[in-house]
C-alpha cells in the first residue's frame, strides 16, 4: 500500500520535481537488504539511495507499507514480437539478423511481464537456428530498446538443425560456424572480437560439452542458455568463463534441475533466469528463483540472478538491473520481500514514471 | 571408512562424477582365475592397478585386507564392443552429402547418452562409434570410453579410428529419382546398391587421380588418401555376401590397379560364413552383428551360429559386437557366450571382445589385454565369464572403480 503525500499529477508530466520513496525494506543489487530505505528517483534516474533520514526538499514523496526493488530482468524472452517474426525460416544462418527490427513493444505480453515486477526482457530468437542474429534489451513499458545488439544467438542443440536442409548434423554444422567465424564482418567479427557476448543455444549437456568447446576454440564469451542440467558440468562451465542462462523452472520440476542450480552456484559460474515468454507466464521468472531458495540456494543469489547478473549477462549492467545511484529508474514496489511467493507486485515504475500501479486495476 | 564407501556408491551410479585424480586410487584385485587375452591364464593371483593402469600382474596371492581390496572370481580386461552403435541420433548424420570422409563422428555424440552406463554395467569399456549409416562414405568414427571424465577428449581412446561407409540397402534409402516431383534434399544418387557401390568406386578413384586432376577435388578426398594408402583403416558395414563380394572387390580392385592397398574391416558381416575365402585371401577383418534369435539380420541377411567359428578356424580375424545393447540376453558377454555356443573357444570368444577389436582399430597400444601398463580397464566376475550363470560384478575404467563388487554396507 502507498499513498502518495504530495499529490499532483507531477508523478506523470513534471518529471524536473525528484520523487522520494520511502518502503520498510530495499532489494539491492548484490542482493542484501537495506532496512528503513529511501530511494530518490530524478530526471528518469535513480539519484540516491540510502538507509533512514529525510526527504530531499522539493521532492514528491511516497511512502510505501513494503519493500522495493529494482525492476526484474528476464532473459531468453520471446515477448514483444509474434512468434513467426523470431526465426527467418528461409535461411539457417542469418548473423545479420536483428530482433530489434521485429520488436512491437505494444504487444499485450509485454505488458503482462510489466504487472510481475519485470520491467526489461532480453528478447533472444528462436532456438531452431545455427545462427539466429542478434537480441534486444526492450523495456516493458515505454518502448525503449535499451540495446540492439545483446548477444549473438548460435545454436548448438539438435533443435537447431533441420532434417532436410545442409547442415543436419553437428559435425557439419560446427565445420559451417568454423568457417564463418574464420574471416568474420559484422555482429560476427564483433563476436570474435569479444566486443559482442555469445549466446549458445543448448538442450542437452553433450551440447554444452560441445559449446563449451567451441567457446575454448574460438575464444569467445557469452553464456549457455536452456541447458536444465548445466550445473551438472559445472567444473567445466567455470573454467570457460562462460555464463549461464537457465531455462524456464516451474513447479514439478525435477529437483535434480534445481540441484544442477546449485552446483552452478557452488563453484561460482554467474547465471541467470530465462523466460521464453509468452511459453511460459511471467510470474514464473519469480517462481524459478523461490523454487531454487526452497531448494538451498541463498537468497542474495537468487536475487542476483533476478536482477543484477541478469543485466550483467545481457551486458545493460551500467544502466539497469541495480537499485543504485545512477541507474535508470526501474523501480518495483512489492507488498514484501519479492523472493517471496506471497509478495505482490503494488507499483512499478520505469525509466523514473508509473507504468503500472495494482490499484484501481 | 563409511565416507569411502558412500564415495564409491556415488561414483559407480552417478555419471556426472568426475574422474578426478584422487578418485584413481589403487586396486588390489584377488582373483581364481586371470584370464589376460594373450593366451596366459592364471590361477589364483594378482592384479594391482594404480594411476589409471594396471601396475602388477602376479601369480600369487597375498591377502592384506585392506579396503582396497576386491576379491573375485575372475578378472578379465575390459570388453570392446566393436561396432556400438550409442549416442548417436539423428543430428549425427550429415544428409547433404552422400560422400563425406572428413566428418567426424565423436563431434555429435552425447557422451551422457545413458546407453553408455548401462553398456558399462555389462563390462563393457571401450566402443567403437562409427557415423551411422546413412552415407556412403560418412566420416571417422572414434574409440570411446564408456565412463570418465566429461569432456570428449577426457574419453576418447583414439580420434579417427577408421574411415566409415556403408555398402548395402541402407545409404541408398530414403533417396528418390527427381523425375516428376519437387526438387528436394533427398532427390539425388544413389537409389540402388549399384549407386552406392559406384560412389565408393568414384570417391576412390578420385583420390587416386587427384595429384593429377585437380577437378577431382572434394572436400575430405585427403583422407581417402590416407585410406587407399593402408594409413587409415577403412570399416564397411556390409551384411549380406553380395556386399561382402563388392567391399572385398573394391579393396582388390586398388590393389589390381596400383592405386593403393586399403586396411579393410567389414562390419555386420553376417554372412561371411558363406565365403570365408574371400577374407582369408583379402586379409579382411571382420567384426560380426549381434547373434539373432531368428537367423536374419539387417539387409535380410542370414547368420549362423556357428558363424564366429567357422572365420575363426579360417584364420580370420573375427570381432563380436553387441551395436550397444544393454540387455541380459543381447550383451556383448552374451554375445561371447553365442558365439561358444557355435562352438568358438572361450580363449578365442574372449579375444574377439578384447585383444581381436583392439587390433583391428589400433588401440591395442592402450586396451584389449590384461598386461601391465596397459589402461586399467577390468571386469571383474562372479563366475566363468561368458557363462549363463556368470556376471560382471565390478567394472574399472582407467583405475576408477565404475561398478563395485562388494556388497552395500548395512547399517
Amino acid at each position: 500500500m502507498f499513498t502518495i503525500l504530495i499529490a499532483s499529477g507531477l508523478l506523470a508530466a513534471a518529471p524536473e520535481r525528484p520523487l522520494a520513496i520511502h518502503a520498510d525494506k530495499a532489494r539491492l543489487a548484490d542482493g542484501k537488504v537495506l532496512e528503513d530505505a529511501w530511494v530518490v528517483i530524478e530526471d528518469g534516474k535513480i539519484s540516491s539511495v540510502r538507509s533512514g533520514g529525510e526527504a530531499p526538499e522539493d521532492s514528491a514523496v511516497l511512502r510505501h507499507t513494503g519493500w522495493i526493488s529494482s525492476g526484474l530482468v528476464a532473459l531468453h524472452a520471446y515477448a514483444g514480437t509474434p512468434r513467426a517474426e523470431l526465426r527467418d525460416t528461409t535461411r539457417t544462418m542469418l548473423p545479420e539478423a536483428r530482433i530489434a527490427w521485429a520488436l512491437d513493444p505494444a504487444r499485450p505480453e509485454v505488458a503482462d511481464c510489466l504487472r510481475e515486477g519485470i520491467t526489461s526482457l532480453l528478447v533472444t530468437p528462436a532456438r531452431q537456428s545455427l545462427v539466429g542474429g542478434a537480441g534486444a534489451v526492450l523495456k516493458t513499458a515505454g518502448g525503449t530498446i535499451v540495446s540492439r545488439e545483446a548477444q549473438l544467438s548460435l545454436g548448438f542443440a539438435a533443435m537447431s538443425y533441420v532434417s532436410n536442409r545442409y547442415p543436419t548434423s553437428f559435425q557439419a554444422g560446427l565445420a559451417e560456424l568454423e568457417r564463418l567465424l574464420e574471416k568474420p564482418s559484422g555482429l560476427l567479427e564483433k563476436a570474435k572480437e569479444g566486443e559482442l557476448p555469445v549466446l549458445f543455444e543448448v538442450s542437452e549437456r553433450s551440447d554444452v560439452m560441445r559449446a563449451l568447446a567451441f567457446a575454448k576454440q574460438q575464444e569467445l564469451r557469452g553464456a549457455l542458455s536452456g541447458a536444465e542440467w548445466t550445473g551438472e558440468l559445472a567444473k567445466s562451465v567455470k573454467e570457460s568463463g562462460l555464463s549461464v542462462v537457465l531455462p524456464p523452472i516451474g513447479l514439478g520440476e525435477e529437483r535434480r534441475a534445481l540441484r544442477a542450480v546449485l552446483s552452478l552456484a557452488q563453484e561460482g559460474v554467474p547465471f541467470g533466469f530465462g523466460l521464453d515468454a509468452p511459453l511460459s507466464h511471467p510470474a514464473s521468472l519469480r517462481l524459478a528463483a523461490a523454487l531454487c531458495v526452497r531448494e538451498g540456494l541463498a537468497a542474495d543469489q537468487a536475487w542476483r540472478a533476478l536482477s543484477s547478473e541478469a543485466a550483467r549477462i545481457a551486458g545493460v549492467e551500467a544502466q539497469l538491473g541495480a537499485l543504485a545511484e545512477g541507474q535508470q529508474a526501474d523501480v518495483v514496489l512489492w507488498s514484501g520481500d519479492p523472493l517471496e511467493l506471497t509478495s505482490s507486485v503494488q507499483a512499478v515504475y520505469v525509466d523514473g514514471r508509473r507504468a503500472y500501479t495494482a490499484e484501481g486495476r | 571408512m563409511k565416507t569411502q564407501w558412500l564415495l564409491l556408491s556415488l561414483v559407480a551410479t552417478a555419471s556426472l562424477a568426475r574422474a578426478g585424480d584422487d578418485e584413481r586410487k589403487a586396486w588390489t584385485i584377488l582373483a581364481e582365475k586371470i584370464y589376460t587375452s594373450t593366451g596366459r591364464v592364471i590361477e589364483k593371483g594378482m592384479v594391482q592397478v594404480n594411476n589409471g593402469k594396471i601396475a602388477q600382474v602376479t601369480p600369487s596371492v597375498e591377502e592384506g585386507g585392506a579396503a582396497t581390496e576386491l576379491k573375485v572370481y575372475a578378472v578379465t580386461a575390459g570388453l570392446i564392443d566393436a561396432s556400438a552403435r550409442l549416442g548417436v541420433s539423428l543430428t549425427s548424420v550429415e544428409q547433404s552429402t552422400e560422400v563425406q570422409p572428413h566428418r567426424r563422428v565423436a563431434q555429435a555424440v552425447d557422451i551422457f547418452a545413458p546407453e553408455f552406463e548401462r553398456v558399462l554395467a555389462g563390462g563393457v569399456t571401450t566402443v567403437l562409434v562409427n557415423p551411422p549409416d546413412s552415407n556412403v562414405i560418412g566420416g571417422l568414427g572414434v574409440a570411446l570410453k564408456t565412463a570418465g571424465g566429461d569432456t570428449l577428449e577426457s574419453r576418447t581412446v583414439r580420434a579417427d579410428v577408421a574411415l566409415r561407409g556403408a555398402i548395402g540397402s541402407q545409404p541408398s534409402g530414403g533417396n528418390r529419382p527427381a523425375f516428376g516431383r519437387a526438387t528436394d534434399f533427398f532427390n539425388r544418387r544413389p537409389t540402388t546398391r549399384m549407386g552406392v557401390e559406384w560412389e565408393w568406386r568414384k570417391a576412390f578413384w578420385d583420390a587416386a587421380q587427384v595429384e593429377r586432376d585437380e577437378s577431382k577435388r572434394f572436400p575430405g578426398i585427403e583422407r581417402m588418401q590416407e585410406a587407399l594408402a593402408g594409413k587409415l583403416t577403412v570399416s564397411i558395414q556390409a551384411w549380406t555376401t553380395q556386399d561382402i563380394r563388392t567391399a572385398v572387390f573394391l579393396k582388390e580392385e586398388m590393389e589390381r590397379e596400383k592405386l593403393g592397398s586399403p586396411r579393410l574391416v567389414i562390419d555386420a558381416a553376417a554372412e561371411a560364413w558363406k565365403e570365408p575365402q574371400l577374407l582369408v585371401r583379402s586379409k579382411t577383418g571382420v567384426v560380426l552383428p549381434p547373434f539373432p534369435a531368428l537367423g536374419r539380420t539387417g539387409d535380410g541377411a542370414f547368420m549362423a551360429w556357428n558363424t564366429a567359428q567357422l572365420l575363426h578356424e579360417k584364420g580370420v580375424v573375427v570381432a563380436l559386437s553387441a551395436h550397444g545393447a544393454a540387455d541380459l540376453d543381447e550383451r556383448l558377454a552374451a554375445q561371447a557366450g553365442y558365439a561358444m555356443r557355435g562352438g568358438l573357444s572361450f580363449e578365442a570368444a574372449l579375444a574377439a571382445v578384447t585383444i581381436h577389436p583392439a587390433r583391428l582399430f589400433g588401440l591395442e597400444e592402450r586396451v584389449g589385454s590384461l598386461e601391465v601398463g596397459k589402461d586399467a580397464d577390468l571386469v571383474l566376475w562372479n563366475g566363468e565369464p561368458f557363462e549363463p550363470t556368470s556376471r560382471p560384478i565390478g567394472v574399472i575404467v582407467d583405475g576408477v572403480l565404475r561398478v563395485d563388487p562388494r556388497p552395500a554396507p548395512v547399517d
